[in-house]
């Protein structure tokens, strides 16, 4: 299932709240060939530029809505599924943002199709700009 | 004994140009219509957005059966998952699971399918379960028979044990032709020499997968605890013997890689088809590469084909493209043209 281009290249950007950089956001794709419902989704690693970003600080949002991975878990209703091809967004709230220029991120999508002897570590990484 | 099989091509063949936008559900079934099959497998959690809602709707039963028909498409069989995990805290219950079941044997039926794919990890009690609804839906259940698995072996004894218990019509085998590997596949050692695995290496890996060919592979046994099963037929056919001859090769990443990569397909003798042959309801014709003359890299397909011939199978073909993956990270995939060369090459093999 390896080697799809997941990331969105036009969708790296710093997050803002009432005028202030909160965190930073891209978008990928499921390494994956069907849609999913995020309940099975166990986990994101990611990390930018040699940084690791804790769980905690990963939102996920996919239809419009914003979900913690803590939410994720329990999230199985059918507009909210990732959709096969579809992008979701990331957001990582590290309160600075990234800064302009060139970076570098891994990020790890596990996730635990039921069918699946082993639970499935996908690694995709790619270099992004920020403007 | 007289036969009657008919090519279908699962829309999991145009998975890289459905993920890449370039084709929708509808140009799906017009590409599947132009490769000259009659029959279409549809995996709707793969293809219909916001699942399984729109299925309930007039509206959209109403477009899929216009385009069956401007293509002129049999629909041969629904592919479903059942997601007996879908919270990580706990299995569903064998309640929930045959409910799962139900629904989605309803969703087959509502788009006019009447065989729907089971994976290998449904438990048997789930089937057992549902079989009577599955009769009333007129949709068979078809367990597929996906490499490491394979009929003939303890963990299809099981299976076959219900149907007698039973005496079930609605419950059998879908073999997906993986089964049916006589080498790895040229496209994923390509690729395995991309990442960088030495010729040496490679040799030893396909050395032991011919020897497994011409030995026998051991068979898997039944087991719910799928890790389980899938790493002592591994054992079974000597992944460890392989992996030390590896090291001391002085292989690299790719080369396990490489290694482990060959357990995934799986070389069975065409006569189980023979064997098992009335409770064969549909087919996966998996494959992975099939060249401009029409010959398959890995599966026997001519092979194959003649035990379907031989056996009276009255079903269909469906082919099945997977030599995409080996691709995707490095080269273009074309799904339409593999899928054209493999009807054509299902086509001979049927008619020939």
């Amino acid at each position: 299932m390896a080697g799809r281009q997941i990331y969105n290249p036009n969708g790296f950007k710093n997050e803002e709240k009432d005028g202030k950089i909160i965190g930073f956001s891209f978008e990928f794709k499921l390494q994956y060939y069907r849609g999913i419902t995020p309940s099975i989704i166990r986990d994101f690693k990611i990390n930018v530029d040699g940084i690791d970003y804790e769980r905690e600080k990963i939102l996920f949002s996919v239809n419009g809505e914003t979900f913690t991975m803590e939410e994720i878990r329990t999230l199985v209703d059918s507009d909210y599924r990732w959709e096969f091809g579809e992008f979701a967004k990331i957001t990582v709230l590290n309160d600075a943002g990234l800064s302009k220029g060139k970076h570098h991120i891994k990020a790890i999508q596990i996730y635990a199709p039921s069918y699946m002897p082993f639970i499935q570590e996908v690694p995709c990484e790619t270099d992004f700009e920020i403007n | 004994m007289s036969y009657d099989i008919k090519r279908s091509v699962s829309l999991y063949s145009y998975q890289d140009e459905y993920y890449n936008g370039q084709l929708d559900l509808e140009g799906c079934l017009r590409e599947t219509a132009k490769s000259g099959a009659t029959g279409v497998e549809l995996l709707a959690e793969q293809m219909i957005k916001r699942f399984p809602n729109p299925i309930y709707t007039e509206e959209f039963v109403e477009k899929w059966n216009s385009w069956l028909k401007k293509y002129n498409l049999t629909p041969t069989c629904y592919d479903a998952f059942l997601e007996n995990h879908i919270y990580d805290n706990r299995t569903l219950s064998l309640g929930e699971q045959i409910n799962m079941m139900k629904r989605d044997i309803n969703l087959a039926s509502i788009l006019g399918f009447t065989n729907l794919r089971t994976l290998v990890s449904t438990p048997m009690d789930v089937i057992e379960g549902s079989l009577e609804y599955a009769e009333e839906k007129n949709v068979r259940i078809g367990l597929e028979v996906h490499s490491p698995f394979s009929l003939n072996s303890g963990w299809a004894e099981g299976y076959m044990k219900m149907i007698e218990k039973t005496g079930t019509k609605f419950f059998g085998f879908i073999p997906d032709m993986g089964i049916f590997c006589k080498r790895v596949p040229d496209v994923v050692t390509e690729r395995a020499r991309r990442n960088g695995a030495s010729e040496e290496c490679i040799k030893i890996v396909d050395d032991a997968f011919a020897k497994r060919v011409s030995d026998g592979f051991v068979k898997i046994k039944y087991d719910l605890d799928l890790g389980k099963a899938n790493m002592e037929y591994r054992v079974a056919n000597k992944m460890p013997e392989l992996m030390d001859a590896i090291t001391k090769a002085g292989g690299k990443e790719a080369d396990f890689g490489y290694a482990n990569q060959s357990f995934t397909y799986t070389w069975c003798d065409p006569q189980d088809i023979i064997d098992n042959i009335d409770y064969i309801y549909h087919t996966h014709a998996k494959f992975y590469n099939v060249d401009e003359n029409y010959n398959e890299t890995s599966v026997a397909i001519k092979e194959v084909v003649e035990a379907y011939k031989k056996a009276g199978y009255k079903g269909y073909l469906s082919s099945e493209y997977e030599g995409g993956e080996a691709l995707r990270d490095a080269l273009t995939v074309d799904s339409i043209e593999q899928v054209r060369r493999h009807q054509e090459a299902l086509r001979r093999a049927i008619e020939d």
